[in-house]
C-alpha cells in the first residue's frame, strides 16, 4: 500500500477520555482502514460520541494517541487533520443562506465569491438540494437540513467524515432513503466514514466494520455479519439482537464438548474449540433465533439436550417469518424465529407451552463482557 | 361579552401610555406653538419658536456636540458590552460564575445616578486620587488637566452608566447562540477571529441594534452628566432646554423637545433599518 492509499486511515492507541471523575473513553484501541465505513455501535453515554468528537479535534483525550493517515493529530483544530464532523442537530448557520452555508469553509480560506458558489452548488447537486439553494436554514425540513449539513461537511474535501447519529432525527422513510444515500456517497467518494448510532440495524446495514461499545471499551470490533452471527460477548449478542443468550454452569467437558447445567434442570452440550472451562464455571452461549426448532410440548420435565421448555407469551406475524416469545427458566426473554410455513404446519398459541430446541453445532460460545461483570443486565435491542 | 376580553387585556397598558406618553407629547406639540414673555405663555399659533431654533447658530453647535458625546459613547460601549458579553458567555461557562460576574457588572447602579456621578469628582480633579496617584508614582510631572471637567469627563461618565445597557442585550442574543454552531464553524475550518466576525458578530445583531438604541436615545436625552462632568462648560440639546425652562420659555423648550424627539426617532429607525429586530428575535 502506498501513503496515499491509506491517507483516510483512523488509528487510536490507548485512548482515554475523562471528564472530571467520570471516565468516558477507556484505553481504546481501534483502526479504521481507509475508504471503510465505521459504525460505533452502543447505548447512550457509552462513550461512541466522545470518541467522534476526539477524532474531530473537539476534544483532547486525556492520554493515548490518535493517528489519521499515519500523522499524530494531537493539538490540530479539524482543518488540519482532515476531517469534517456532520453534527447530529445539523448546525446550520441560522444567518446564512443554504449555498453560503455550504460554502462556508471556502469563505473561510479566502476563495471568491464567484468560484466558491459555483463549488456550493456542485455540492448541493450532489446531495439534490439545488432547488433550495437561496433559502435560509429555518425554512427547511429536517431531512433537506441535513442534506445541507452533509454537503457542508463535504465541501472541505475531507478524507474522513464523521457523522453524528446522523439519522436519528429523521422519520421512518427518510431513515431508509438516507441510509442508502449514504452507503452510496461513501462507496462513490472513497473517503472513510465514521458514523455513531444506537440503531443495530442501521450499523449492520452500513458498515464494513463495526465497534460494539459498552462503558467507554470495545466490546467487539468486527465485520458487520461477524458481529451479528458471532458475537464475542453476552453484552454483544443481546445488543445485536437476533440471539438467545443463555447461561449454563459446566458439569463436566471432554476437551471437544462441555455438558452445561442451565436453568430448571436444563442440559447443553456446547461445542468448545479453544476454550477449556473448569467444572462449575458459568458459560454463556448464544443461539440463533431463527435456528431453533420449535414444538407443542408435551407433559412432563424436559430430558433432551440443548431444549427449553417454556410458556408462549406472545406470537408475531412478520411476513416471512413468525416471531414467538417464550417464558423459559433463564429469566430472560426466549425468542424464536420460526419459518412461516413450518410454523403453520405446526402452530402455538399464547398460553401454551413449547419446546424450543437446537443443534449443537448450531451454538456459539461466548466470552464474559469486558465491560463490568460477566452476563450484565439485559440490554434488549430493536428485534 | 367575549368581544370585550381582549380589549380589557390591553387597557392597563394602553392607559398607562396614554396618561405617561400619549398626553405629555401631545401637550409638548401643542406648547410648542404658543406664545410667551417673560412672565407668561399664552395659546397661539406661532412658528417663531421653531424658527428660532433653525436660525440660531448655537442650535447646530449644541447638536453637533451632542451627537459627538453619543457617537464616541456608542461606539467604546459597544465594544466594551461585545467583548464583556463574549468573555461571559463563550469562556466562562459555568452558569454560577456567570450570574456573579453579571452581577458585578450592575455593582454601579447599587448606587444612584448622583452620587455616580458626583464620586468621579474627588477621583478625577486636579487635586484628585488619580493625580496624586501619578505624581507619587513619578508617572507624571504635572496634574493632568483633561481629567475632569472635559469631554473626557462627559465620556468616561456616559460609559461608566450606559456600558450595562449594552452588555444586557449582546449577552442575551449570544446565549441563545448554540454551541455546536461555534463548533460547526471550527470544523468548517473558521480561525478563532473567523468565528467572532463570520458568526457570533451576525448572530449578536439584534443585541447589538438594541443596546445601541438604549445608549444613543440615553446619551440624546441626558442633561445631567454633561452639565455636572464639563463643569458647565459644555452643554448638549437636553441641557440647553433646561435652561430654557429655567428661563421660563416653556414654547421654546417644547419646540426644542420636539424637534430632539423627532431626531432620536429618526436614530431609532435608522438602526432598525440596519436590523430587523422584529424579524431577528422571531427566528
Amino acid at each position: 500500500m502506498t501513503g496515499t492509499e491509506r491517507r483516510g486511515d483512523v488509528a487510536l492507541h490507548e485512548v482515554t477520555k475523562r471528564f472530571g471523575p467520570t471516565l468516558a473513553v477507556d484505553r481504546v484501541s481501534l483502526t479504521i482502514p481507509h475508504a471503510s465505513y465505521c459504525c460505533l455501535l452502543g447505548p447512550s453515554g457509552c462513550g461512541k460520541t466522545t470518541i467522534l468528537r476526539m477524532i474531530a479535534g473537539h476534544e483532547e483525550p486525556s492520554s493515548g494517541r490518535i493517528l489519521i493517515g499515519g500523522q499524530d493529530v494531537a493539538g490540530l483544530v479539524p482543518a488540519q487533520r482532515g476531517t469534517a464532523l456532520m453534527f447530529q442537530s445539523y448546525a446550520l448557520f441560522p444567518h446564512l443562506s443554504v449555498r453560503d452555508n455550504v460554502a462556508f469553509n471556502l469563505r473561510m480560506r479566502g476563495v471568491p465569491r464567484e468560484q466558491r458558489h459555483r463549488e456550493a452548488d456542485r455540492m448541493l447537486e450532489l446531495v439534490r438540494m439545488t432547488a433550495f439553494a437561496d433559502r435560509m436554514p429555518a425554512q427547511l425540513s429536517g431531512g433537506q437540513q441535513q442534506r445541507v449539513a452533509l454537503a457542508r461537511a463535504l465541501i472541505t474535501n475531507p478524507r474522513v467524515l464523521l457523522l453524528d447519529e446522523p439519522l436519528s432525527a429523521l422519520d421512518e422513510f427518510l431513515r431508509l432513503q438516507m441510509r442508502s444515500e449514504l452507503k452510496r456517497l461513501q462507496t462513490d467518494l472513497g473517503i472513510t466514514f465514521v458514523h455513531v448510532t444506537h440503531t443495530q440495524p442501521e450499523a449492520i446495514a452500513l458498515a464494513d466494520l463495526v465497534v460494539v461499545m459498552n462503558q467507554g471499551i470495545i466490546e467487539q470490533a468486527a465485520s458487520a455479519r461477524e458481529v451479528y452471527a458471532r458475537p464475542r460477548s453476552p453484552y454483544v449478542a443481546r445488543f445485536l439482537g437476533g440471539q438467545n443468550v443463555i447461561m449454563g454452569k459446566v458439569r463436566d467437558q471432554d476437551g471437544r464438548h462441555a455438558l452445561l447445567d442451565g436453568p430448571g434442570g436444563a442440559l447443553f452440550r456446547v461445542p468448545l474449540h479453544e476454550r477449556r472451562p473448569r467444572p462449575g464455571e458459568p458459560v454463556w452461549f448464544a443461539v440463533r433465533r431463527d435456528l431453533i426448532h420449535l414444538a407443542r410440548a408435551g407433559a412432563g420435565a424436559v430430558t433432551a439436550e440443548n431444549s427449553l421448555e417454556g410458556l408462549v407469551e406472545a406470537v408475531e406475524y412478520q411476513g416471512s417469518f413468525v416471531k414467538v416469545t417464550l417464558a423459559t427458566a433463564t429469566g430472560e426473554e426466549f425468542l424464536v424465529n420460526e419459518p412461516e410455513a413450518a410454523f403453520f404446519a405446526s402452530p402455538v398459541a399464547r398460553g401454551d407451552r413449547a419446546l424450543a430446541s437446537w443443534q449443537p453445532d448450531q451454538v456459539h460460545l461466548l466470552e464474559p463482557d469486558r465491560a463490568g461483570a460477566g452476563g450484565s443486565p439485559s440490554l434488549t435491542a430493536a428485534a | 361579552m367575549r368581544r370585550l376580553v381582549p380589549y380589557l387585556q390591553v387597557a392597563p397598558l394602553a392607559t398607562v401610555l396614554l396618561l405617561f406618553l400619549v398626553i405629555p407629547v401631545g401637550m409638548i406639540l401643542v406648547v410648542s406653538f404658543w406664545s410667551y414673555d417673560q412672565f407668561d405663555i399664552y395659546p397661539d399659533f406661532i412658528l417663531d419658536n421653531y424658527r428660532y431654533i433653525f436660525t440660531s447658530p448655537v442650535t447646530f453647535s449644541i447638536y453637533l456636540k451632542t451627537i459627538y458625546y453619543a457617537v464616541v459613547t456608542w461606539a467604546i460601549t459597544l465594544v466594551l458590552g461585545f467583548t464583556i458579553s463574549y468573555y461571559l458567555v463563550f469562556h466562562v461557562r459555568n452558569l454560577l460564575w456567570q450570574i456573579g460576574l453579571f452581577l458585578l457588572c450592575t455593582v454601579p447602579f447599587w448606587t444612584s445616578n448622583i452620587i455616580r456621578m458626583i464620586s468621579w469628582i474627588p477621583f478625577l480633579g486636579r487635586e484628585g486620587i488619580f493625580n496624586q496617584a501619578l505624581l507619587a508614582t513619578g508617572l507624571a510631572s504635572a496634574p493632568l488637566e483633561f481629567l475632569l471637567f472635559s469631554d473626557f469627563a462627559v465620556i468616561l461618565a456616559y460609559v461608566h452608566l450606559f456600558t450595562l445597557f449594552m452588555i444586557v442585550p449582546i449577552f442575551n442574543a449570544m446565549a441563545r447562540i448554540s454551541p455546536t454552531v461555534i463548533e460547526a464553524a471550527v470544523d468548517g475550518g473558521a480561525k478563532p477571529w473567523q468565528v467572532v466576525l463570520h458568526v457570533v458578530l451576525p448572530l449578536s445583531k439584534t443585541g447589538v441594534a438594541l443596546g445601541s438604541i438604549f445608549v444613543v436615545a440615553l446619551v440624546m436625552g441626558d442633561f445631567f452628566v454633561v452639565r455636572t462632568m464639563s463643569g458647565g462648560q459644555s452643554g448638549s440639546v437636553a441641557s440647553a432646554l433646561n435652561n430654557e425652562i429655567g428661563l421660563l420659555q416653556y414654547p421654546t423648550a417644547a419646540a426644542g423637545a420636539v424637534v430632539l424627539l423627532v431626531i432620536v426617532t429618526l436614530m431609532v429607525a435608522a438602526i432598525l433599518r440596519i436590523v430587523d429586530v422584529r424579524r431577528e428575535l422571531a427566528a
